[in-house]
């Protein structure tokens, strides 16, 4: 281990992590590009990487959640079924996917996530009716409700489509082990449409979720030696005290602008890992060697 | 139902705990391991083992530490008998086992 470019990574997952997190956004989206543009780190090595460092963030600020009774585990331990299937069909697929799919396919995530970022979240309003008995999210027992701290009660919540929410989630499994990211791209759409959840317990469950999914699919990787030891240990610790700085900005930034500056740097990101796929390196002089 | 609440507190509160402490521990790992590795110390008081097999170790428990959050689960559901999620907890206890095992 070299100790500049140890603190290079430290430092530039730190500055990743603490930016993703003031959005409450996982880390990894940032991370598989700057370890592969800037660093010149193999795509491979780049995602077991990010896993960990994925893990890191996850199991950092799951406590902040549960102790303020955001998370809903029973929703969380069902979705996992799905989360960590698609997370094995992934560990699978990565040794027969060319290289060169990974980065088209990383690409389109950036610009999809961008797009999301610029979109609001509409809350669902939820319904008076009571809930139907018949339903999935009914027999599992998975309706809950959120503390409200202004008006000092229990604010009751009903759980949507969990067959649907189950197949998003098989997918955002996958494209996690693909790329080494927490892909919110899928988990978005399927928690705050299908499962009709408050934005806070969307984001809270999914944070939750993320650290199974991740590690289903990095403790493949790890048995089989794929994980760089000196690349994956300042990426995690420099991810996982970013998270927590992070956090703690979440509140005093004017979050309109960040939102569209957060679009931008997604969008941007996404021409050079394209260029990768054509040879080309944009960051090649930045390179460490 | 204030007992309700209570129960479903206490359970969030020991699994919060179980990853609070984890976390800190693996990044204390890695960060001494790294510390290690690049002041050239040797700690020998133990056994024989290098900055970068601490490193290693701080690695593999953060990967074991969401799984071990799974088994405290199904402990959880078991111990207040509620059989449909201890059952849901072990099947993503064995996917997440299957991997291991097809992986090695």
């Amino acid at each position: 281990m070299e100790i500049s470019f140890a603190c290079w990574l430290l430092l530039a997952s730190f500055g990743a992590s603490a930016f993703g997190s003031t959005l409450g956004m996982a880390s990894g989206i940032f991370i598989v590009p700057i370890l592969t543009l800037f660093f010149g780190i193999d795509m491979h090595i780049a995602i077991g990487a990010s896993l960990v460092s994925v893990i890191a963030c996850s199991c950092g600020s799951a406590s902040f959640f549960l102790k303020n009774r955001l998370t809903n585990i029973r929703l969380a331990i069902v979705l996992e079924i799905a989360t960590t299937l698609g997370a094995l069909t992934g560990v699978f697929l990565i040794g027969i996917i060319p290289t060169l799919y990974l980065y088209i396919l990383f690409s389109a995530i950036l610009i999809l996530s961008a797009q999301q970022m610029l979109a609001q979240r509409n809350e669902f309003v939820q319904a008076d009716t009571p809930a139907d008995r018949s339903s999935w999210a009914t027999l599992l027992r998975l309706h809950s409700s959120i503390p409200n701290y202004r008006l000092g009660q229990n604010v009751p919540y009903q759980v949507g489509c969990i067959p649907l929410g189950l197949c998003l989630m098989y997918g955002a499994g996958l494209i996690s082990a693909l790329l080494g990211i927490g892909s919110g791209v899928l988990k978005i759409p399927a928690m705050d449409t299908v499962l009709r959840l408050p934005i806070k317990v969307s984001s809270a469950t999914s944070n939750f979720m993320i650290g199974v999914t991740a590690a289903a699919s990095a403790g493949a990787y790890f048995v089989r030696g794929d994980i760089n030891i000196a690349i994956a240990g300042p990426v995690a610790l420099g991810s996982v005290l970013g998270s927590l700085t992070g956090g703690r900005l979440l509140m005093s930034l004017p979050s309109e602008k960040l939102r569209i500056l957060f679009a931008a740097i997604l969008a941007l990101l996404a021409i050079p890992m394209l260029m990768s796929v054509f040879g080309f390196n944009a960051f090649q002089g930045l390179r460490h060697e | 139902m204030n007992n309700f609440v209570m129960c479903i507190d206490q359970q969030n509160h020991t699994i919060a705990t179980l990853l609070w402490y984890g976390t800190c521990m693996a990044s204390a790992l890695i960060a001494g391991g790294l510390l290690i590795e690049f002041t050239h110390l040797s700690p020998r008081f133990l056994f024989d083992i290098t900055g970068s097999g601490i490193v290693n170790i701080g690695i593999a428990l953060f990967i074991l530490l969401p799984i071990a959050r799974v088994g405290l689960m199904l402990a959880l559901f078991l111990s207040k008998r509620d059989y449909v999620y201890t059952a849901i907890s072990a099947f993503v206890f064995i996917i997440i086992g299957v991997g291991f095992f097809i992986a090695s």
